[in-house]
This record gives C-alpha cells, structure tokens and sequence, in this order.
C-alpha cells in the first residue's frame, strides 16, 4: 500500500520516461512483426503491416503523456514560456503595454488603498466585530461640542452624566468607553508643546483590549471624583519622538500647567476609538474640570461633547442591545426633560418622544474624518477605474494589430493539430503575463505614490492624516484580482478573433483590403476610448473651474500680508483670571513690533472650517413660531475687524476704550441686521442678548460688511462679534496679524515677542492666511488635479489608440487608395478619406457618451462650487481636445496616404 | 460527441482490468487477449491502448513492472492494485446493471 503511494507520488512529479515509453511501443512492434512472421508473412510485409496496425508512434507518445497528472501544469508552463518569448520578441510593444497597465493598476492600488485604510479596516483592537457605536435621535438643547460626522437622527455627542448613567445601568455590553478630543498644552524638559489629546473614560483601554508598550495603561478606577487623579498615557509615537522611548512610568510632565503622573505607553498601532484621531497624550475623563476651567462638563446635562462606543457581550446581539438601551434612553431623556427652560408640549416631543439610541456597528470605529473623506476617495476611486478601463482598451487594441501580424502563425499551427482550446489558452497566458508584469510595476510604484498623494493631501497643515503608504493584503488581493479580470478582458480580444480563423484564407498571402471583423472590434476600442476620456476631461474640466471658482470667490477681506497664529494661555497653566490679561499684553506686544500694519484676534478662526454658533436676539424679541435663527458669535479683540479690512457700513468700530468695565458692546453684520432689524441704520443702539445667559447683554454700535467665514465655498452667514474682554468665559485666540513685508518675514519677531512674556507660552501654528485657505480648498484642488491628470492621460491614450488604428486601416487600405488615385482622385480627396473615418469615430464616440457623461456628473454636484453639472464649458472644452487629438493623430496616416505612389501601391498585388 | 468517448474509454478500461484479473500481463498481450476472446469483433488500436494503460496506472488501479517476457525480452507488465480490483468489482457490478437495464427494455418491445 505505501509503495503505491509512493510510485504515485513518483509518478505525479516526474510523469514516466519517454525512454520507457518508447521502450515499451518498440517491444509491442517487435511482438507485432513476429506475430506477422509467424501467420507467414515475408519480413518486409510482417514490418509494414505492424506498422500500419500500430498507427503515429508520435500520436501515441503525446497520447501517454497528456495523461500525466501533472499535464495541465506542464501546458501552462509551456505556454507561459512560449509567451515570454513571444512578448519578448517585440519589446516595444511589451514595453508600452506593461507601462500602460503598471500605471493603470498603481493608481487604482493607490487609491484602494486609501479606501481601505479610510472605510474598510477594522480598528487594531480586541475583536472589534463586538464594537458598536452609539448615537441618538431627539433635540439637544444647550452646549454642543461637535467635530462634525452627526446626521439626522445620529448625533455622536452625549453628556457625561448620561454616559455614567448608560454606562452603569445596562446588561447587554461588556463595556461602555467615552471620549472627547481637546489640545494640551504639554511642557516635558522645559519645553512646552500643544498636542492633541484625548479625554477617556477609565475603562477605555480595558474595554478595547488595547495592551501597554510600557507601564500600565488606565484603569477603570482611575477615573476618579473629579480632578483628584491626574494621571497620563502617552501615545506610542509620542513617546518614541518626543521621549525618545525612555522609562517614563511614574514620571512627572506638565499639562495646562498641572502635574500629570504617566503611568504607562499605549501599544504601537493603536491611536483611538475614532478613526482619525491621533492623540498623544491621554487623561481620564474626570480630570476635564482641571484642564478645562471655564467648562463645567462633568456635571452639566445639557452639555454634549463625548463620543461614546461600547463592546457586546458575545450572547446578545446588536439588534436586542439596541431595543433594551433605547428604551432605557427614553427613560432617562425623561426624567432629563424638567430641567429644560422651554417645556411646551413641541419641546417635549422633539425631546423626548422623538428620541431613540442607535447602536451601530463600529469594528471600524465613529469618524467624522471618514464622513468627509468618503465621497472625494469615491470619485478618485471612479476616476482610476476609468483609467483601467481605457487601459485595458488600449492593451486590447494593441494586442489585436500584433495579432494581425501572427494571423499566419496561428493558421500554420492550426493546420498542425492544435485545437481552438490550446490557441486560446495561449493568448490567456501572454495576456495574463502582460497583465502580471504591469501588475508587480504597479505595485511596486503604488507605495511611493500612495506617499506623495498622503503628503500633498496633509499639505503643510499640522494635523497628521491617518493614512500610511503601506499596501495590506486586502489591497494586493484587490490588486490582483483587478488584474485577472483586466487580463482576462484584454486576451480575449485577440482570442475571440482566432478561435476560428478561416484556415484557407488566412494561409494565402494576404490580400491586404483590410480584415473586417478585426477592424470594426478596434473601431470600438477606440470609440470606448475617446469616450471614457471625453467622461474624464468632462470631470476634470468641472472640478478645475470649480478650484477656479473657489479661488476667485472674495472673502469679502483681503487675504494676502496676513500671519495667524494661535494661543492659548490656558495651555501654559494660566488660570481663568490671567488668560484675558496675557492675551491683551500679547496683542499689544505684536502691534509694537517693527513691519507690523495691525493685529487682532478672534475665538473663531476664519476659512478654516471653524465656527461657533448660538442664538443671540434684540432684548424683547418674540421669535416667530419655529424660527431657530443661529447665528455665529465671534469673541474678537478691538482690533480684528480693521486687521482683517471688514469694511464698517454704519456706525463705529470697536476701540481701546471698549474695556472688560465699561459697557458691553456688539458689532453686527448686514445680515444679522437686516433679519432682526431691517436695516443697518436701525441696528445701532439696539441691544442684543443671549436669552437666559446672564452677562450677554450688549449694545449694537457698528454694522459691518458680510465676510465669507467657515469656508470660501459656505455662503456668510448672520454673525454678532463682540469682545473677547467682554465675554463670559476665558478662551484661546487665533491672533491676525497683517504686515507690511511677505508675511512669512514676520514669524521669528512674533515667535520672540510671544517669549519674552512668557517662555511658556505656547505659539501654535503659525501661517499666513494664504496657507489657511490652501488646505480648506485641498479636497478640491485635489481631486482637479488628479482628474486633470487622468483626463490629459486618457486623452493621450486615446490619441495613442486612434493613431495606432488609423495607420493600420490605412496600410490595409494601400492599394484601395493606389486604385482611387490611379482613377484621378486627388490627393485632398484621399486625405479627406481618412479625416472622415476619424471625424466619424470621434463623433459617434461623443455623441453617445456625452448624456453619460451628464448622468454621471450628477453624482459629484455636491462637490462642485458656482457651476452647474451641465457646464458648457467644461463640455465645450472637453469635446475641442478630443476634436485636437484626433486631428493630430489622423496628421500622419492622412499626410502617409497621400503620398502613396499608385503605380507601386498596385505592383505590391 | 463527447458522452460516447468517455463510455468507450470506461468499456476499454473495464476490459484492460478484467483482463489483468488472473495475473500480470504485458500490453502487446493485453490488446491480443481482448481481440481473441471477443472474436475479433473488439480491435484494441493502440493509439489508445497505451494511453490508457498510463492512464489507469496514475489513477493507482494497476501497477507496472519491467520483467521478461516469455521469449525472454525485457517487456513492461502491467497488473491490478487493491484498489484496482475493487474498481473492477465496482465496473463489473455497473455493467451487468446497465446491461440487465438495456436487455429488459430490448425484450420488451
């Protein structure tokens, strides 16, 4: 029994010896022969007989070997061999076919591999399928602490008494973790730093299965009564940078000016519950009071600025989780609703009865980043997937004019035994060894572009994306499945010609009026061409006129000369007495310096995607039923407004003597004017309040112009500045400082001057308000780029194509034209001849993709700014480079064909 | 087309095992013994006998062995495995099956 194991295995690797085989047919003509002597043959007969009876000793030997078990492996070695030699023989065309599908393959690569990190990785956690994320539907009256990623129905923010209240009343998850985002400031060996970090509930680390690199990480008991456990962990990054990966458990750093015991280092890969979020310092959550003075988070219910998410037990599902916390949510929203200020029976519907919690699966993790980034990585996505197309297209095209060349091989090889199958079979292995040579360039290019893309897209903003440049095994596996199915595309162009070539013909000399079949499949080649890259050019032209757009819009201030910076003097352990002094002797220090025009600074950074809105209503005005009119309310220095050259349209600016003592006042905009008032003329004098917050109340005594805010793209919207010196709480300013050298001269004074009040003090982000404006617009500029890109490239694929096919048609036409010519057509008339088949194409070709292209647009109106998706521009240019390409690439067949000598053009017959 | 090929092709391995039941055998002689018994009516070419000896041997139905033969030539014989013999059990069983199948369904009419 083993022994026949063993021979089978022998058998399967090394197949028997054609020696042997041969042995054994020569021994069965021998018996043959003798047989044949002995009923009395002559030799000679006895010889030609057995031979006749034994058949092609050759048939017989190829017979014997396909049925080795390894046969399969062997024809397809064989062929992939027969391919290389082939490929190789023409390395031109290898050469542009392998590039053309290494740069196909790479972008997509690289772009999947966006996709990948941003919608489809699981967080680096314990079992993260057990992970849901919480969210609620209802009203949320009062303070909202929000990075954005909330849609009806699902607001991610909850209070904190809400959290400990869901946290310790429920049987369905293993754990409930909160966290919220803030910037610290950080001083470790007397240098101070702001760094982004996180607040997290005790239970974070534990919950998600998260392991210390070093030390321990937080415990539930480390979140604590409020502000008596100060205690730290560092993000693994931030140790390895900034500590250079030394002992640190139990040593001691500053945080907003308070000592902060770390107790350990959270593992490598690991950065938050949020995807997006790179902390790199982590503080329990009951320590917030400490580092944030002014905001009493902990114990207010109507302040929602946590993020929560939690773990299943294993033995209930999401569904039943979901149905057992709502209801329990509905409760506590009830027992909330009393606090309320507005009771009305509306109130308590959106309140209480509309409301509902969501769990959510959450393997991957709430992020507001992905929100944003989905729909710009979609079109990127679509974009690259166009691009393959027409790769695959041209690969296709060029793989059927070689194919014309090899119509004779084939035919001879027919004429020798092969089968349509093994001819088939063949072109799939040189298509699939042109698919795989593309593929590994591809994927080797696709780590350093995936690099540039990620740097170009963080640009000089401080704030790290999440993305890495290293390609994981989904991404490979998509990759090369990609490039089967390209491949598989692409071979069966050429293969589906040649199944079944009509032997007789193709064996005589070509005749040369032009194959037809071949010809029409290549004239849909190039049509698809010109039409995927008429969809690209179209896209492409959108997108740039709406980065034109963009860049044209006027802020309604001047952007150039202008330095912003940030400070928070919080950050450096200022308590909430000092802030608003430091940063008034900030302000002043600044405007002293040499080269500097004005300063002024705001809680409200503008075109950065910031804003802070509430309500703010004339004293005694009876809102309309329904009217939820927010407006933004900037905390500003008396300066900012004439830094920033926000034209005043009534009344007086804010000046020196607008004091912390004196009267409060308020400085509106024609639009927060004209909905309250009318007018900027009736504003003035009017006082303003925010209801039921004491200390709001100010005088109106200037109207200035509307300034686009959040963003160029965001209309201005309804605003009340008033001064920071003023204002109920103590807070961080973005200071403007505009200057009459470029501003980037100015930043080492500012640096200095910020110093010498305190070496403390924390400068963060220092850049000119050009550069603010940059990366708001960086979504937008790159997907202009990256579809200009892709359209010049499929336009020159297309030219490429077209070319390719005109010469062709044109050779193959060589003796129609000599026949044409010899009868006296003109040279023009010839030229015009291949001109009409070109116009033609073209035509047809944009004439049907055009309404597709109109539908697909549809899909990226939302990321379009002052144009619509019919843009007759965008398409006017698109169709006149199609229209320029194919002229250029029918120059030279037309220019070839009239030169065509009749008397030699008929001799070639 | 290609139902037939394969019946024949199992009919010919049926008979190269049946063939090799009473003991080893070489395939000059296999192809003779079939012709004979038969009558002459089953011709064995061997175009396909040869293949489909390889055949049988890479499924582990028989084995092969260089010995001599009867006038002391080297020659290669072939004779059934264990699991040769069950597969010729079971072709035997199946046979008769179908044969018992067709002879009803012919008696009939």
């Amino acid at each position: 029994m083993l022994d026949e194991v063993w021979s089978k295995v022998c058998s399967f690797v090394a197949g028997r010896k054609r020696v042997e085989v041969d042995e054994e047919i020569q021994y069965h003509l021998e018996r043959e022969i003798e047989a044949n002597l002995a009923a009395g043959m002559p030799a000679e007969e006895a010889k030609r007989r057995a031979a006749i009876a034994f058949g092609s000793r050759e048939r017989t030997r190829e017979a014997c070997r396909e049925e080795r078990p390894s046969f399969p492996l062997e024809s397809l070695g064989r062929d992939l061999r027969y391919g290389l030699r082939g490929l190789l023989r023409n390395p031109a065309f290898t050469t542009v076919a392998v590039l053309t599908l290494a740069l196909a393959i790479g972008a997509n690569t690289t772009i999947f591999s966006l996709i990948d990190q941003a919608l489809l990785q699981s967080l680096p956690v314990r079992e993260p399928d057990q992970l849901v994320v919480l969210s609620f539907a209802g009203a949320r009256p009062g303070h909202i602490h929000s990075e954005g990623g909330d849609s009806t129905g699902h607001i991610h923010e909850f209070s904190y008494p809400m959290f400990l209240d869901l946290r310790d009343h429920n049987a369905v998850l293993s754990g409930l973790i909160a966290e919220s985002p803030l910037t610290l400031g950080v001083t470790w060996n007397n240098h101070a730093e702001s760094v982004p970090a996180e607040l997290v509930s005790g239970n974070y680390f534990e919950t998600l299965g998260v392991r210390p690199a070093a030390g321990r990480l937080f415990e539930a008991s480390d979140e604590t009564a409020p502000g008596s456990n100060p205690v730290a962990v560092l993000s693994f990054d931030y140790w390895k940078t900034h500590l250079a990966g030394a002992p640190v458990a139990g040593k001691t750093i500053l945080v907003n000016g308070t000592p902060f015991t770390i107790t350990g280092v959270a593992a490598p890969s690991f950065h938050s519950m949020v995807w997006g979020h790179r902390p790199d310092v982590f503080v329990p959550l009951s320590m917030e009071q400490v580092l944030q003075p002014e905001w009493p988070y902990l114990t207010d219910r109507q302040s929602y600025w946590i993020d929560l998410a939690g773990r299943l037990r294993p033995d209930v599902s999401r569904a039943q989780a979901e149905a057992s916390m709502s209801t329990f949510f509905s409760s506590l929203r009830a027992a909330e609703f009393p606090q309320l200020r507005d009771q009305s029976a509306k109130a308590r519907q959106d309140f209480v009865s509309a409301a509902h919690l969501n769990l959510e699966a959450g393997a991957n993790g709430f992020s507001p980043l992905r929100e944003s980034t989905a729909m710009p990585l979609t079109i990127m996505m679509g974009m690259v997937l166009l691009v393959i197309a027409m790769a695959v297209v041209n690969v296709a095209s060029l793989l059927l004019v070689r194919a014309a060349t090899r119509e004779r091989e084939f035919s001879v090889r027919y004429a020798l035994g092969a089968t349509g199958g093994q001819i088939l079979r063949q072109l799939l292995a040189e298509g699939m060894l042109l698919g795989l040579g593309g593929a590994v360039l591809g994927v080797a290019i696709a780590p350093g572009t995936l690099h540039l893309l990620i740097r170009w897209l963080t640009g000089n903003s401080l704030d790290q994306l999440p993305f890495t440049a290293k390609l994981d095994g989904r991404v490979l596996a998509f990759s090369l499945g990609l490039t089967v199915l390209a491949s598989l595309l692409f071979s069966l162009a050429p293969a589906l010609q040649f199944r079944n070539p009509q032997l007789a013909g193709a064996m005589k000399q070509q005749a040369g009026t032009g194959a037809g079949g071949s010809l029409k499949f290549r004239r849909t080649c190039v049509a698809l061409q010109i039409g995927f890259s008429l969809l690209l050019m179209v896209a492409a032209g959108l997108f740039v006129r709406t980065i034109d757009n963009l860049h044209n819009v006027d802020p309604g201030f001047t952007t150039d000369h202008l330095v912003a910076f940030d400070l928070d003097p919080s950050l450096a352990g200022y308590g909430p007495a000092g802030v608003a002094p430091l940063e008034q002797r900030a302000l002043d220090a600044v405007a002293g310096l040499p080269g500097v025009r004005a300063v002024g600074a705001t809680n409200d950074a503008d075109l950065t995607g910031d804003d802070r809105q509430g309500d703010m209503v004339p004293v005694g005005y009876a809102a309309k039923p329904d009217e939820d009119f927010d407006v933004e309310l900037p905390w500003v220095s008396d300066g900012y407004l004439q830094t920033l050259g926000i034209p005043l349209v009534a009344g007086r600016h804010f000046t020196a003597a607008d004091t912390a003592t004196s009267q409060r006042v308020a400085i509106v905009n024609e639009s927060f004017a004209k909905h309250y008032f009318g007018n900027a003329q009736r504003a003035l004098g009017r006082d303003v309040h925010r209801e039921n917050k004491p200390n709001t109340q100010a005088t109106i005594v200037g109207v200035v112009r509307d300034v686009k805010h959040e963003s160029l793209r965001d209309p201005a919207i309804a605003t009340c500045y008033t001064l920071f010196s003023q204002a109920t709480r103590q807070t961080g300013l973005t200071f403007y400082v505009r200057t009459w050298q470029p501003p980037e001269a100015a930043t080492t004074e500012i640096r200095t001057a910020i110093a010498n009040l305190d070496n403390k003090l924390i400068v963060g982000d220092l850049r000119t308000m050009s550069k603010d404006i940059e990366s708001n617009l960086l979504t937008e500029r790159a997907i202009a780029m990256l579809a200009a890109v892709f359209g010049l490239l499929a336009a020159l694929l297309a030219g490429i194509g077209l070319y390719g096919i005109l010469a062709y048609s044109t050779a193959q036409r060589t003796r129609e034209i000599g026949i044409r010519m010899a009868l006296g057509a003109k040279r023009s008339t010839v030229a015009g001849l291949i001109l009409r088949e070109v116009l033609m194409l073209a035509g047809v070709a944009v004439v049907v993709t055009i309404p597709l292209a109109a539908l697909s647009t549809r899909m990226v109106r939302s990321q379009l700014f002052g144009i619509s998706v019919a843009d007759p521009a965008a398409y006017a240019a698109a169709v006149t480079v199609i229209g320029l390409v194919a002229a250029i690439a029918a120059l030279v067949p037309a220019r070839r064909a009239t030169t065509i000598d009749p008397a030699r053009a008929l001799r070639n017959e | 087309m290609a139902q037939t090929a394969d019946l024949l092709q199992g009919t010919l391995d049926m008979l190269i095992l049946k063939t090799l039941a009473p003991g080893r055998e070489h395939g000059w002689a296999i192809a003779q013994r079939i012709q004979q018994i038969s009558n002459d009516v089953l011709q064995v070419g061997q175009g396909s006998l040869y293949p489909a000896l390889h055949r049988l041997e890479y499924r582990g139905w028989i084995k092969a062995e260089w010995g001599a033969s009867d006038n002391n030539r080297r020659a290669r014989f072939y004779s059934l495995t264990a699991a040769g013999r069950k597969q010729l059990a079971a072709e035997l069983e199946n046979w008769e099956r179908l044969t018992g199948a067709v002879n009803l369904v012919l008696g009939m009419i």
